[in-house]
């Protein structure tokens, strides 16, 4: 980076280097440790000047009108010329010779004064706001505030407590201070412009323009920077006091953003008086989530305390499943084990932590097997993403103008949605945005230029990207940085390959690898989907096996069934199928002849590897659901068992283990995981809720370490082939089934958070208005859709959202699974 | 001569009336402001003066209390405001009956009565539930929760009176 420039400004009558250019409350706090108050101003949205908290005395040097000579007094000081007002802070930049006070009389009153105004229309509900403890009202009353009232309490505005803005968040209109932290939030960082001031004066509200209302994924943001207790989620709403909780630790467990959070515990009589999760915050990670988190991730972590969850081993007797002690079920696991000479299979699904992941192989790898699948089998091109993925240092909230994003084949709002939000800062901030899709998503909001290929034919759009799109080639060719982000949706696994190739070839050629914010991204499933890969295991594998089933096949946290029609044949061709699983699922239901329960993310201590291949780490916040192991360890004595050697005592010991024998995760013990630096703006911890209104959360538990790429560690790497797979075409009769992921869906973990169920949506596929005429179908009508072996009904909504010729099918609405990768089908109105 | 002075005395007290009490059977009057266990008070109309607000157990220095809160609705209503003890329990082997509950109540919901007769030969007996610990319901009141007419009990704390 550019030498940044310095200033001098005088706070307080010392002088201060600042950099040029740094907004005014900032530079105070950073360089100075002075807090000037705020309520509207906020380091990551543009300042307002709103609520008139930062007010400060502000002046520059008197200059002698003939020489243009700084002037100074008898005593030799420099005579300041004051301006005549207080001016507000937070819309000012710092320049040379700025003079500021912030500790005299006038700002003192002016503080005060402001205080006393809210106030006058500010309910004194303390004690029942959520906010009450962390609240930057209350912090700035006491800090700055009158401490007795003339207020007439009679004629105190009394406005509605209970509006709901959607099914999510709860508005307490008498305590909003009419800041519009949350309306310039979902508008300047998110984009979803559903929030708006009404009426004026002191009957100005907060309403909700969209519908279903505040229809956005990241409306739990809104709750944190909201600088009193007026905006509150349907999730918490009375859950605790902030004061009683704990902070732990943690990772979104949800998609390849790897979004560090804080679960902050508490005990609970109605979780058997043990600590359970009671709400989930961000955690600061500026290069991962910066301070903000989606709903999915704030609000999906009830499957953890689930009453469904299976609570000890079971064993399938006479077709029924008997729980039994571990050491009869692990007895019988290996006695199956031994007895499969060698012919063992393993799937697990993108949820399982580094440590389960190393600790299943070492088992199945002792028994002479070498067939480690990763499910679900939609994305790959691991071996890509190890050879130019993103540089090490990348950051998406620093790429802007000049800079180039290509996304093809995702809808990244729907797969990734924090860096959808990122990725829409950027664009924000001048970076070119091109989207490519066989169809609209929601990112064509945000891009600078669309493209349409026809679908499954990604990878043949992108390698031939000069005639398909000359436009786009042209502003890669010329990009100071690019990032090409890839999906599968409308793709084959081959499909995928393919474009992960041609994108690899394209970075290679533009020489876009091995520097930060530069390289390949792709939307891999899950926590760690980027993790398998380097652990050793791909979607190959799986599909291997499903073509050549195992005699035994060891199923880890994937709910195969649920993925795909087709699955079950071939699962039906296993002998024994061995289940390490959270929750009952097809497999344990009707496959499994053991059933291992597994601890969530939220019961254990582990890594996963994010799609940015940022390793980081999540700590232990809630006891275990009944006897149920984490993966690893579960792995390890059954290692014990065939006798592989003594089972480990942590999850340490475990990356101990892979940083010493895997060359990608050298270095990187627990230790090394849990650094933390100081990051600007600089928010958590008690002083600095006069800055972040308290509830963003300080890193504590480290900021992780990213593997360096074959680019980043300077080795050439060279373009390949890019395999252009054959596109299913629909014949007669026949539709091209294109599968797409929905952020809120039914899958069995996510379906246990009960309040987001009314924002997953009905079972639906979106058909193109051509088709639906043809076939007499009209939004809202149920059709059926047969693909893979399988049939769904679900209600047509008929835009032009599909192709012709196409449906797209959102996976896992339906209890019945639907295909996971494009496809062909029949579609018939019911 | 001192001996004489001692028997003296003892003889005096021989006659005095006994300073001790047959207690249990006769009590010695409390001072007002005794502190005893500890009582959850009721509004008039039988709503709950507590608001789940969790503050007594933040100000008290032996951790005895333990609240948890929950939501009021109108059709199911326990205190006035959104916000009610859905969970209200004191150890009282813990408490040390210092009364920083009582002052910390904004509701005055807590107060500290004059029982005093605690003993228990469990430990868990030790714990007094927010059924032990709530005052009956008052006559002309109903016991919570209630049904109650919409939009007239929103505000979890009884207007304080106007300055000036
Ligand atoms: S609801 Fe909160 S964030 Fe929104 S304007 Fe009111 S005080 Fe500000
Ligand atoms: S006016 Fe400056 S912080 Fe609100």
């Amino acid at each position: 980076m550019a030498e940044q420039k310095l200033v001098t400004i005088t706070i307080d009558g010392k002088a201060y280097q600042v950099p040029a250019g740094e907004n005014l409350v900032d530079a105070a706090r950073n360089h100075a440790d002075n807090q000037i108050p705020v309520f509207c101003y906020h380091p990551k949205m543009a300042p307002v000047g709103m609520c008139r908290m930062c007010l400060v005395e502000m002046g520059t040097p008197e200059r002698d009108p003939n020489t243009r000579e700084i002037v100074h007094d008898e005593d030799g000081n420099v005579k300041v010329r004051w301006m005549p007002k207080l001016q507000t802070a937070c819309t000012q930049t710092v320049s040379d010779g700025m003079y500021i006070r912030t500790t005299t009389d006038q700002v003192a009153d002016a503080r005060n004064n402001v205080l006393e105004f809210l106030l006058t229309s500010h309910p004194l509900d303390c004690p029942v706001c959520d906010k009450g403890g962390e609240c930057a009202l209350q912090d700035l009353t006491m800090a700055h505030g009158p401490g007795k009232t003339r207020m007439v309490f009679s004629e105190k505005m009394h406005l509605d407590k209970i509006v709901p803005l959607g099914d999510l968040i709860v508005l307490d209109e008498e305590r909003c201070i009419q800041c519009a932290r949350c309306i310039r939030f979902q508008d300047e960082i998110v984009g979803d412009d559903v929030l708006a001031f009404h009426e004026r004066g002191r009957t100005l509200r907060i309403i909700t323009k969209s519908d279903p209302g505040f229809d956005t994924y990241f409306s739990g943001n809104t709750t944190d920077i909201c600088p009193v207790g007026a905006l509150t989620t349907v999730d918490f709403r009375f859950g605790a006091r902030p004061w009683e909780m704990t902070s732990v630790p943690s990772i979104d467990p949800w998609d390849a953003a790897g979004s560090n959070i804080s679960l902050d515990m508490r005990l609970d009589r109605d979780f058997g008086g043990r600590a359970m999760i009671k709400r989930v915050m961000p955690r600061q990670n500026e290069w991962v989530n910066e301070i903000w988190i989606s709903d999915k991730v704030r609000f999906g972590h009830h499957f953890t305390r689930a009453e469904e969850r299976i609570c000890a081993p079971l064993l399938r007797n006479n077709g029924n499943l008997n729980e039994v002690s571990w050491t009869e079920a692990l007895d019988t696991v290996a006695g199956v084990l031994k007895a499969a000479n060698g012919d063992i299979g393993l799937i697990v699904g993108s949820g399982a932590s580094n440590e389960d992941l190393w600790a299943l192989r070492q088992v199945v790898n002792g028994l002479g097997s070498e067939r480690l699948g990763a499910w679900p089998v939609t994305h790959t091109g691991g071996e890509l993403i190890a050879q130019v993925g993103v540089g090490k240092g990348t950051n998406l909230g620093k790429l802007g103008k000049g800079d180039v994003v290509l996304i093809v084949a995702s809808d990244i709002e729907e797969e990734v949605p924090i860096w959808r939000l990122r990725i829409k800062q950027a664009h924000d901030r001048g970076a070119a945005v091109i989207v490519a899709n066989a169809r609209k998503t929601r990112m064509d909001d945000f891009a600078s230029h669309t493209f349409r290929y026809e679908a499954g034919k990604a990878a043949h759009w992108l390698a031939d990207l000069k005639k398909s799109a000359p436009e786009a080639a042209e502003a890669v060719k010329s990009a100071a940085n690019l990032i090409i982000l890839t999906g599968a949706e409308g793709l084959t696994l081959e499909g995928h390959a393919a474009l992960m190739q041609a994108a690899a070839n394209l970075l290679i050629e533009t020489g876009h690898v091995g520097k930060p914010n530069n390289g390949l991204l792709s939307t891999f499933p899950g926590a760690n989907g980027v993790g398998q890969y380097y652990l050793g295991y791909t979607p190959e594998q799986s599909v291997a096996m499903a073509a050549k089933p195992p005699k035994v096949l060891l199923v880890a946290q994937a709910d195969m069934l649920a993925d795909d029609p087709s699955v079950a044949a071939w699962l039906d061709k296993v002998e024994t199928i061995i289940s390490f699983s959270m929750l009952p699922d097809g497999i344990t239901a009707k496959f499994a002849k053991v059933v291992l329960p597994i601890q969530s993310f939220a019961e254990r201590d582990g890594t996963f590897t994010n799609g940015e291949r940022r390793v980081q780490r999540f700590y232990t916040a809630q006891g275990p659901m009944g006897w149920s192991l984490p993966l690893w360890q579960i792995a390890n004595r059954l290692g014990e068992k065939l006798g592989q050697g003594k089972a480990k005592l942590s999850a340490a010991a475990v990356m101990k283990e892979i940083a010493a024998s895997v060359p990608a995760f050298e270095g990187m013990d627990y230790r090394a995981l849990s650094k933390v630096e100081k990051q600007y703006p600089d928010v958590g911890g008690a002083s600095d809720s006069y800055y972040y209104s308290g509830t963003a959360c300080k890193n504590t538990g480290g900021l992780g370490v990213v593997i360096p790429t074959a680019a980043d560690k300077g080795e050439t790497v060279k373009a390949g082939e890019v395999k252009l797979p054959a596109v299913p075409k629909a014949g007669k009769g026949e539709f091209v089934i294109i599968p797409s992921t929905r952020l809120y869906n039914r899958e069995a973990q996510f379906k246990l958070s009960t309040v987001v169920h009314p924002r997953v949506m009905v079972p639906f596929a979106e058909i193109n208005s051509a088709d639906a005429a043809k076939l007499g179908i009209t939004s809202g009508d149920v059709v059926q859709i047969s693909a893979n072996g399988g049939s769904v009904r679900v209600r047509a909504n008929v835009n032009g959202g599909a192709p012709e010729g196409s449906v797209v099918l959102p996976r896992h609405l339906t209890d019945e699974p639907v295909p996971m990768a494009i496809t062909v089908g029949q579609v018939s109105k019911v | 001569m001192n001996v004489i002075r001692g028997f003296a005395t003892t003889f005096k007290h021989l006659l005095e009336e006994p300073t001790t009490l047959n207690y249990p059977e006769q009590v010695r009057p409390f001072q007002e402001r005794f502190k005893g266990r500890h009582h959850l008070r009721r509004y008039d109309n039988g709503l709950e003066k507590c608001i789940g607000c969790a503050l007594c157990a933040a100000a008290c220095p032996a951790d005895a209390i333990w609240v948890e809160a929950a939501e009021n609705t109108d059709e199911e209503r326990y205190s006035p405001g959104e916000r009610y003890a859905k969970t209200y329990e004191i150890n009282m082997l813990r408490c040390i009956f210092c009364g920083y509950c009582e002052d910390a109540c904004p509701t005055q919901a807590i107060e500290l009565g004059h029982e005093h007769r605690m003993s228990f030969t469990d430990r868990r007996d030790a714990i007094y539930t927010k059924q032990m610990l709530i005052d009956p319901v008052p006559e002309g009141g109903r016991e919570t929760p209630q049904e109650v007419e919409p939009g007239v009990f929103t505000r979890p704390i009884p207007d304080m009176e106007n300055p000036l």
